[in-house]
């Protein structure tokens, strides 16, 4: 089965130096229909002013991962970590016992696209942790290129979540092809970060996203003028 | 467990204050505490900020990174943490700023059964004297690990959020016992 969650029909919030579409239920966007999906929480997909961003702000419990699809962020935190980072890195934090961090939109110039993402960890007061891995966009050009998966499996170039959950982000020309394979029993949540795909028939546009769970294979195409999006393999 | 609401607020030029209000908030967060982190803005004129290196760079950056604590920030807390410089003194333009604050909400009822503390701060007895006076329940700090500030600060958040949640616990529980 698969249910579309379309752009449009997510919650929206423009604060003025910050645009978000929430896929899921946060802050003021509370909608107990759209709580998450499995372990993934929150996919909030926000456009940041120059210079602009979140202040130190505190979190606990969470795997929270960051990616950029236009600009940069500079992440600063009570872990003492520091950094600047654009596309083609994948940022994770555990937050564990707690973490404070702040962003911000690294330019001073120009707006900010950032897909912030929360998935539910698995375990309680985990010491927290930061990764950053950043990746050559050939990557995920035609293919899925692993982002981030659990703890203790043997994937390299990927961060570690403490979740059974696998992200991977790929690219598509129109009309390219590429396919994934589920293992039964395992469900999925696929994220338009830019263009157009479909997804086993389904025409998918940018910020769409949608549930899969009894479906084990799923073929994607690109739509008219490509697609980079996000596939969550999930328990 | 009940929410614990720590409003942490600091007075920081070089970043080292905000360093300790980071690990006060930060073991606040351990003990499960919603937070709000505040910043005392300075008073200062440029040429001043200039003659020391790097608080121009700090003030900029902590200026986009906090605001100051606002009234709805002290009406939200159950507990207000504060640190100041070691150097300056109790009558420092910023303290006074933040105490004038919370005088306006004392006389109006408003701070009653809330906790009040210090991370770190100049003459940190007389000022513990000056939040008891204004109708906060004091936890002072312990003494500091010797060489450890940030350690302390973080212990000590955590501490008195504990300490919040049981006198929270107590009043429900007296509130329940009495009806």
């Amino acid at each position: 089965m698969i249910v579309i969650r379309r752009s449009a029909e997510r919650g929206h919030a423009d604060r003025g130096w910050i645009d978000s579409y929430y896929t899921f239920s946060f802050a003021g966007y509370q909608d107990p229909a759209h709580m998450g999906f499995r372990a993934l929480r929150v996919i909030n997909d926000d456009r940041i002013a120059p210079g602009r961003g979140f202040g130190a702000h505190a979190h606990r419990d969470m795997e929270i991962l960051t990616y950029v699809l236009d600009g940069g962020l500079t992440h600063r935190d009570s872990m003492g970590e520091s950094h600047t980072f654009g596309a083609d890195t994948i940022q994770a934090m555990s937050a564990g016992t707690g973490v404070i961090h702040s962003e911000f939109n690294a330019s001073a110039q120009e707006a900010g696209h950032f897909l912030q993402i929360w998935i539910e960890p698995a375990i309680a007061d985990a010491e927290p942790s930061y990764q950053q891995i950043s990746f050559d966009p050939r990557e995920k050009r035609g293919r899925f290129r692993l982002l981030a998966a659990p703890h203790g499996s043997n994937h390299g170039g990927a961060v570690t979540i403490h979740q059974d959950a696998l992200v991977y982000a790929a690219v598509l020309g129109s009309g390219e092809n590429l396919g994934q394979s589920l293992a039964p029993g395992r469900h999925a949540w696929v994220q338009v970060a830019r263009g157009n795909v479909s997804m086993n028939g389904e025409a998918l546009a940018e910020g769409d996203g949608a549930a899969v769970s009894g479906e084990q294979d799923l073929s994607f195409t690109g739509g008219p003028g490509g697609s980079e999006f996000l596939l969550f393999d999930l328990a | 467990m009940q929410d614990v609401n720590a409003l942490i607020t600091f007075s920081s030029r070089s970043g080292s204050t905000e360093k300790l209000a980071l690990a006060a908030a930060l073991g606040a967060v351990q003990a499960r505490a919603n937070i709000r982190l505040r910043w005392l803005r300075e008073n200062v004129d440029d040429e001043t900020v200039d003659r020391v290196p790097g608080w121009r760079e700090n003030r900029e950056r902590m200026t986009r990174e906090y605001i100051a604590p606002r009234e709805i920030d002290f009406l939200w807390a159950d507990v207000l943490m504060l640190g100041m410089p070691a150097r300056d003194g109790v009558s420092s333009p910023e303290l006074k700023t933040y105490l004038d604050g919370l005088k306006v909400l004392q006389s109006a009822g408003r701070l009653s059964g809330k906790v009040g503390t210090a991370f770190t701060a100049p003459e940190l007895a007389s000022l513990c004297s000056v939040l008891a006076g204004l109708d906060l329940i004091v936890v002072p700090p312990g003494p500091t690990a010797a060489g450890n500030a940030i350690h302390s600060a973080r212990l000590h958040g955590r501490r008195v959020t504990e300490r919040a949640r049981e006198l929270q616990a107590g009043r429900t529980a007296e509130s329940k016992s009495t009806r």
